[in-house]
């Protein structure tokens, strides 16, 4: 199984007025690492012809990628209300 | 006059253990957590071990919802071809029970619901933006554009304490401090896992494991958990690692660990029912904060309150232990109507003589060893190579372990002098 | 004056955690919690936006048992004034008729309203009647499916989505408007209204209030009668893969068999 079959079978209630993590374009373009692409467990950052793509989407709130991005570009916030990842387990 | 004695941000073990023993001496309690249901948010690395519970609920173990109780420990190393473990099963634990697999939406729903019963007004589905301060003092919590204020704030926030952070409570996390938990949960009928685990009425197998497989200097831990009727499967990645090697992805190792040939059988023909992650206090007491000040207290994983020694990894009865501390804390500052440093001291002082400090203490740099190239890379090979020259049967003269241990040695990379410093390290700090 | 609103809710089944079982292809529940209907969150936005101009009172009424509390309080945390939650066990089983009666017998309990919104559909049973069902009940006009909607002195203007395009209608009060799902975006509960909805609470009616006999209600006053249950297995459907060059190519074929279309 990989990664984004692991994804589908999560609940989200996503929410679309508010990205709660941001990246800084203008950081993550001379960024030397990209770690955030290894670390992330969700695979939410992904590099597409060398440019780093992020999607709030599909994050499961680990907190991970602010650990992982030492050049400061990782704002890292909770979701608002309830929303985001909705873990029926844990 | 503050609209509550006491808020706690977070109902995980932590949060919902300060607010039931606050609330059921008569404070006025708010518990808010951003989850909704409690526990939505959150994902357990296993085990609740110890009785940290009965303090508040005598009867926890009959009511709870508690998964299996734990007779079968198993503490092993993984290599490529290889599973070499202490396999610990024992009458005693199902005689006196110990720990207990859990999930965390069911546990923490429960722990909730105590504490609402106890007189807490709970709120779900709510994200604190941070605190109310007037000077140095905490004086409640702003959401939108409110305060809630109260006497006492009590951040129990998890292993990702934005607050916590945000207000320069403590310091930012780093790659020693945490480390990158992913896990998994398979579904089965509850008589296949008795099957499989050889098991019978309600108990439970707990398996950790070092993942000895892993390239280029990654360390990972490995663990397995027997629940009712579904098995979580778990990593836990150091992030110092994963940074110097930078070509491994987090969840490659997970799936590597699920597919390991002496673990994919115990999985198969399970449905992923779930996929988490979640970070994993490892810091040790280095990475405690400072645990008080004027109006606050921070108990649980937003503390650093976990462990993990190699043959334990215990973070929820931390938990638990801490916010029963903080809510004490509380009830005595609110008996003298003083929330200030000075009073609110004596939760540090009530965790120095308990297991939650004490173990920290006792063990402190223990990271170091369990997360060391020892236990992660020559341990397992060296023992992996002896046992495999002591069992197979080739033929040829039968050599001595002594000459076997030292081929093996000759082998690995490890150089005589840091084996025997490292050997020494774990030895004392064990 | 002050503008009188009702918003009828309904909790349901979260739609992301029923699963199929894989073996006798019936839903399993079992895993599943409950939430607020979607389209009725979406309904009370467009309520709460009214309000946001117009001085208004907004009731939020529900049919359920006593766990729809968690959605009652919830609306009320988003910005409602007021949560009436009949529940009885005589409702227990009702089809869309009878839920229709019960609801908007509740609603002609209040002093007086002006304007009622629903969802447009429930997620777990998607019949769209139980609105278009109370309008009748009350004999008031009603407009469905709507999105923008808007009130000015006794007016209520909103659009309809068609097949083919939009209605713009224009309706005096009393009138039930049903919301199209995602049609806004609601706004999040507060701490400060979650606590102040947490210490008032709902009201619970049951249908002696209601002044309903038990054989108008639930199972018994429902027409409908489910002879056979089936599940139907999905058809399996063409399909390919392009890259993403590939993409505009894509585009041109399906608008060329009319799959898709421009719209304006």
């Amino acid at each position: 199984m990989n990664i984004e079959e692991k994804l589908a079978v999560l609940n989200y209630k996503t929410d679309p007025t508010y990205p709660h993590i941001t990246v800084n374009p203008s950081i993550c373009e001379t960024c030397p690492d990209h770690f955030c692409t290894f670390a992330c467990p969700a695979r939410c950052y992904t590099l597409i012809d060398g440019k780093l793509n992020f999607k709030y989407e599909d994050c499961v709130e680990c907190g991970t990628c602010f650990v992982a991005c030492s050049h400061g570009s990782v704002k890292w916030t909770n979701p608002k209300g309830g929303q985001g990842i909705k873990y029926k387990l844990g | 006059m503050s609209e509550f004695d006491a808020i706690v941000v977070g109902a995980g073990p932590a949060g919902t253990s300060a607010a039931s023993k606050m609330a059921s001496s008569g404070m006025n309690v708010l518990l808010v957590e951003r989850g909704d249901p409690p526990g939505s948010k959150n994902v357990s690395g296993g085990i609740l071990w110890g009785k940290d519970l009965s303090k508040l609920y005598p009867d926890w173990e009959k009511t709870a919802p508690l998964e299996r109780f734990i007779t079968n420990k198993v503490t092993g190393f993984l290599t490529e071809d290889s599973s070499i473990s202490i396999d610990f099963k024992t009458k005693r634990f199902e005689r006196q029970r110990t720990g207990y697999s859990v999930l965390r939406t069911k546990l923490d729903g429960w722990l909730a619901k105590k504490a609402k019963d106890s007189g807490a007004t709970v709120i779900t589905g709510i994200t604190v933006d941070g605190l109310a301060r007037d000077g140095n003092k905490v004086i409640g919590v702003r959401q939108e554009n409110d305060v809630i204020t109260s006497d006492l704030v009590v951040l129990a926030e998890g292993a990702n304490p934005r607050i916590a952070i945000d207000e320069g409570l403590r310091q930012p996390i780093n790659d020693h401090d945490v480390a990158i938990g992913i896990k998994q949960v398979f579904k089965f009928s509850e008589q296949t896992i008795n099957e499989r685990f050889n098991l019978r009425n309600g108990a439970g197998f707990a398996g950790e494991y070092s993942l000895g497989f892993l390239n280029n200097g990654v360390k990972a831990g490995g663990f397995l958990y027997t629940n009712k009727d579904t098995i979580s499967l778990g990593v836990v990645i150091d992030i110092f690692d994963l940074r110097k090697d930078n070509s491994t992805y987090s969840f490659d190792i997970m799936e590597k660990f699920a597919s390991h040939p002496y673990i994919a059988p115990y999985i198969e023909g399970g449905q992923l029912q779930e996929y988490s992650a979640h970070l994993v206090c490892e810091g040790g007491i280095d990475y405690v904060p400072k645990l008080y000040g004027n109006g606050y207290l921070i108990a649980g994983d937003s503390a650093g309150f976990s462990f993990s020694n190699g043959m334990m990894i215990q973070g929820m009865n931390y938990a638990i232990a801490s916010g029963i501390a903080a809510g004490e804390t509380a009830i005595s500052a609110k008996e003298s109507n003083d929330y200030s440093e000075s009073m609110l001291s004596s939760y540090e002082k009530k965790l120095s003589s308990s297991e939650v400090l004490m173990d920290m203490r006792n063990f402190r740099g223990i990271q170091n060893v369990t997360w060391s190239p020892l236990v992660h890379e020559f341990i397992p090979k060296f023992t992996e190579g002896i046992l495999y020259n002591m069992f197979n049967e080739t033929g040829e003269p039968k050599k001595h372990l002594f000459e076997i241990a030292l081929e093996n040695f000759a082998g690995s990379k490890y150089d005589r002098k840091s084996l025997v410093l490292d050997l020494y390290r774990m030895m004392r700090r064990m | 004056m002050v503008l009188e609103i009702v918003v009828m809710v309904k909790q349901v089944p979260d739609s992301q955690e029923v699963v199929i079982d894989p073996v006798t292809m019936n839903l399993n529940r079992s895993m599943t919690r409950n939430v607020t209907n979607r389209a009725d969150e979406n309904a009370l936005e467009a309520a709460l936006q009214i309000k946001d101009k117009t001085p208004a009172n907004i009731t939020v009424v529900s049919m359920g048992p006593p766990q729809a509390e968690s959605t009652m309080i919830e609306c009320l945390a988003r910005g409602a004034d007021r949560a009436i939650l009949v529940s009885d066990r005589a409702l227990g089983g009702a089809d869309t008729y009878p839920t229709g009666l019960t609801v908007a017998s509740a609603i002609s309990k209040l002093d007086h309203f002006d304007i009622i919104f629903a969802g447009e559909e429930s997620s777990d049973s998607s019949t769209g009647h139980v609105g278009p069902g109370v309008a009748e009940f009350l004999g008031i006009d009603q407009i469905t499916y709507c999105s923008k909607i808007q009130y000015e002195d006794g007016y209520v203007t909103a659009e309809r989505e068609l097949e083919d395009g939009t209605e713009v209608v224009k309706c005096p009060t009393p009138v039930l408007v049903t919301v199209l799902l995602n049609s806004n975006y609601p706004r999040r509960q507060t701490l400060r209204r979650k606590i102040d909805a947490v210490r008032k609470g709902m009201e619970v009616w049951n249908i002696e209030k209601l002044e309903l006999k038990p054989e108008w209600v639930g199972v018994r006053g429902s027409p409908t009668i489910v002879r056979r249950m089936q599940s139907i297995k999905e058809k399996q459907r063409e399909g390919k893969k392009v890259t993403l060059e590939q993409i505009p190519d894509l585009v041109k074929e399906l608008y060329e068999k009319k799959i898709i279309r421009e719209v304006h």
